[in-house]
This record gives structure tokens, sequence and C-alpha cells, in this order.
């Protein structure tokens, strides 16, 4: 699963504090580009249950980690300058 | 899969019914971000909220129900997030419009708490300022305003 974030809308920092959160639940690698920061979940840390099942859970975790990552932005008052 | 809601605008707004998601399309000289954020940030606790910025510079808000919705659902959710828009943006206009004044109350606030002047800072301040300007009278007291004026001398003397 592959969540992108742009540049001019969410901190950098956010992203990854938001990665640390999650890290008990998921695998995520971390990079960027020009204009996104890409997120991208690579397996669960707990990856028991059928393949609906864990593709449910790592949706639900992806959406949950952009939740948490736009929350932790709009707190810090934007993107980073 | 891109779906219509009944009533909405469907160059701004895409919905996804499976997924149960819907897209708005803002033009951000309409909301400015700021505007944006705080209307997306008590969406947090309710749904998934996703933003993103497309080449024309548009933010595109993706709103996802966290339990299955209905496409009445979802519309109630568009509704409910551009009236949020739209009190984000009132709230900010009436701010930036009394900024003057608050800058101004907090000044005086601060200068209050800072307690009387010295002894020093009394000698030193500078009393020989003009007199204030009151053309209307509003300094004057009632009596200064509307006493008689005094009759002139030879007044009367001549009537029966």
């Amino acid at each position: 699963m592959r969540l992108q974030f742009h540049r001019a809308l969410y901190a950098g920092s956010a992203i990854d504090q938001a990665l640390q959160r999650f890290a008990a639940l998921a695998h995520f690698d971390r990079s960027e580009n020009a204009t996104h920061f890409v997120v991208e979940l690579r397996g669960l840390v707990d990856a028991d249950g059928d393949a609906t099942r864990r593709e449910r859970r790592a949706r639900r975790i992806g959406h949950a980690l952009a939740n948490l990552a736009l929350g932790l932005t709009i707190e810090r008052g934007g993107p980073d300058r | 899969m891109s779906d219509t809601l009944w009533g909405l605008p469907a160059p701004q707004i895409d919905a996804d019914l499976g997924e149960a998601a819907v897209t708005m399309r803002l033009d951000p000289t309409l909301y400015p971000l700021e505007v944006i954020y705080a209307a997306a940030y008590p969406f947090i606790a309710r749904c998934w909220v996703v933003l993103d910025r497309d080449d024309a510079g548009r933010v595109s808000v993706v709103l996802t129900a966290k339990q299955a919705a209905t496409a009445e659902q979802l519309r109630a959710l568009v509704g409910e997030f551009a009236n949020e828009l739209l009190s984000s943006a009132c709230r900010r206009e009436i701010t930036r419009q009394n900024r003057a004044l608050i800058e101004s109350v907090t000044t005086q606030a601060f200068g209050g708490a800072m307690g009387p002047p010295s002894l020093e800072e009394l000698e030193a301040f500078d009393f020989t300022d003009e007199p204030f300007d009151d053309p209307l009278g509003i300094a004057q007291s009632w009596e200064d305003k509307y006493r008689k004026k005094p009759r002139d001398e030879g007044e009367g003397e001549g009537a029966p």
C-alpha cells in the first residue's frame, strides 16, 4: 500500500512522528520526490489471518496514519518551512 | 469508479460509493489552506481525511467513511464539510477585520499589567503637550456649556 502526502500540505516532521507511532503495527518505507512524501506500507508486524483480513487491516492502518499525519500537521500550523 | 451525488456540483465533487469516499476539489483562492485545515480537523475523528493538490493548484479533500456508507450519508458528509468550510472562512475574515482592535486591546492590557509609572518616569514625562482638540465641546461640563450668559448692564433699564 502506497501513501502520498503533498509537500505543500503536510509537514515532513508530522509524517515522521506518525510513522513512529505506527511502527509497532506495520513496516514502512519513507521516501520523497519533488512534490510528495511517499510512504510504502511493506507489511504488517502481526501477519496473522487470511489475505483479505490482512489487506483490510493494512488499509485501516494506512488511513489512520494519514489522519494522524494530517492532524499533527494542522497542530503545527501547516507544512515545514 | 466515480458516481454522482445528486444535488452537488459534479466538477468539484466525485463520489466512490464502493469505497464510501468523496473527493472535493477546492479553489485555494476561495478557501485558503488554513481554512481547509480548520474545516478538516474536526472531521479527522469522524472519517479518514486525505489532502492532495492537483496540477492546477486546487486542493483535493478526500473523505472516506470509516464504515460502509450510503449515497445519502456521503452527501450529508459533503454538506457538513462545505458548511464547516464556510464557517471557517467567515471566522478567518472576522478575525482579519478585528485584528487591529484585538492588538490594541492586548497592548493596553499588557501596558496596564506593567503597573503604574515610577517617579523617574513621571519626572521624565512631557506634560507640555498641546491641549486636546474638542470642537464639539464634549469635554465641557453641562454648566459651562449651558450657563446663562450675563445680561448686558444697560439692558432692561428702559423697560416698563
